[in-house]
């Protein structure tokens, strides 16, 4: 047993692409979102809660879960409004606002060990990106933005192998 | 080209016509203890740029930093018989900040020393770039 410790600079990395292939971690033409300052990932079940006369406490079932990935990043202009040069994934080719406003379905996947090695865990899953806001001001020297990849399906543990 | 330099050559001209002289020289210290700005005074020495690395932020991939760039400036006259221009004079040498193109923080802080007979300006520039 042992912590993950993600301040070597390359253990936590959010990788997108246009197909499941593309969003592996690592894969060539995969888009990894740089300078990101956290990421989040959420996978909360929906629950109904009941009472019944015998019970002096409520009871509950659950429904189905719903998963997102959201974190807080520095704006990197290739990344946000993509790269026309590049041909073969969709996401790196229109950029993160121009996916986002077309509401095209991504893949991606969320490292938690790196890549590269043998039995590295990652979490894949589609769905839209959305929560885009980025903001300026003169003390933060940059633009800071949110993201929000609102998850459709489920979440799947992966290991390198 | 380093910001010495810029403030050196735009304060040569702004204070052409002034009672005070800039030196391209360093202030260093001559032997016996005298540092250049004392022996010579009426006359403006700018040191060496002094410039820090420091985190903008953290992420989980590359750190963005941002450059420190400090630069000190000496101006030593006669503390009982003061240029009649110094007023002028020390706002000119604070203003040349603003002549340096790329940092998005500029800064002058003014200082001043009296040691026996005379006083001595201490000019603190500051920039700071992404």
């Amino acid at each position: 047993m042992a912590v993950i410790n993600v301040t070597a600079g390359s253990q936590a990395i959010l990788t997108l692409g246009s197909n499941a292939a593309l969003a592996v971690p690592g894969a060539t033409d995969s888009l990894s979102i740089p300078f990101l300052q956290d990421l989040t990932i959420s996978s909360a079940p929906g629950t109904v809660r009941y009472s019944t006369l015998d019970s002096s406490s409520s009871s509950a079932f659950t429904t189905v879960n719903e998963n997102s990935v959201s974190c807080n990043m520095l704006v990197d202009d290739v990344v946000m409004f993509g790269d026309s040069g590049h041909a073969v994934n969709g996401v790196k080719t229109n950029g993160l606002f121009e996916t986002s406003k077309a509401k095209t379905e991504i893949f991606f996947s969320v490292s938690f060990e790196g890549t590269g090695t043998t039995g590295d865990t990652y979490w894949t899953g589609k769905g839209f990106i959305g929560g885009l806001a980025p903001n300026a001001s003169i003390d933060q020297a940059v633009w800071i933005s949110p993201m929000e990849i609102i998850v459709n399906g489920e979440l799947t543990k992966t290991d390198e192998s | 080209m380093a910001f010495r330099d810029t403030l050196i050559a735009d304060l040569t001209t702004t204070l052409s016509g002034s009672n005070v002289s800039v030196s391209a020289e360093l202030p260093f210290v001559q032997s016996g203890d005298v540092r250049l700005d004392i022996k010579n005074k009426k006359t403006l020495y700018i040191d060496q740029d002094n410039v820090s690395k420091e985190v903008l932020y953290n992420t989980l991939d590359a750190d963005v930093y941002q450059t420190v760039t400090t630069v000190k400036g000496y101006l030593t006259v006669d503390a009982k018989n003061q240029p009649g221009d110094i007023d002028s004079v020390t706002n000119s040498i604070r203003e040349a900040r603003l002549g340096i193109t790329g940092p998005y923080s500029k800064e002058c802080e003014t200082s001043t020393e009296i040691t026996t007979d005379y006083i001595t300006y201490e000019f603190d520039f500051e920039f700071i770039t992404v």
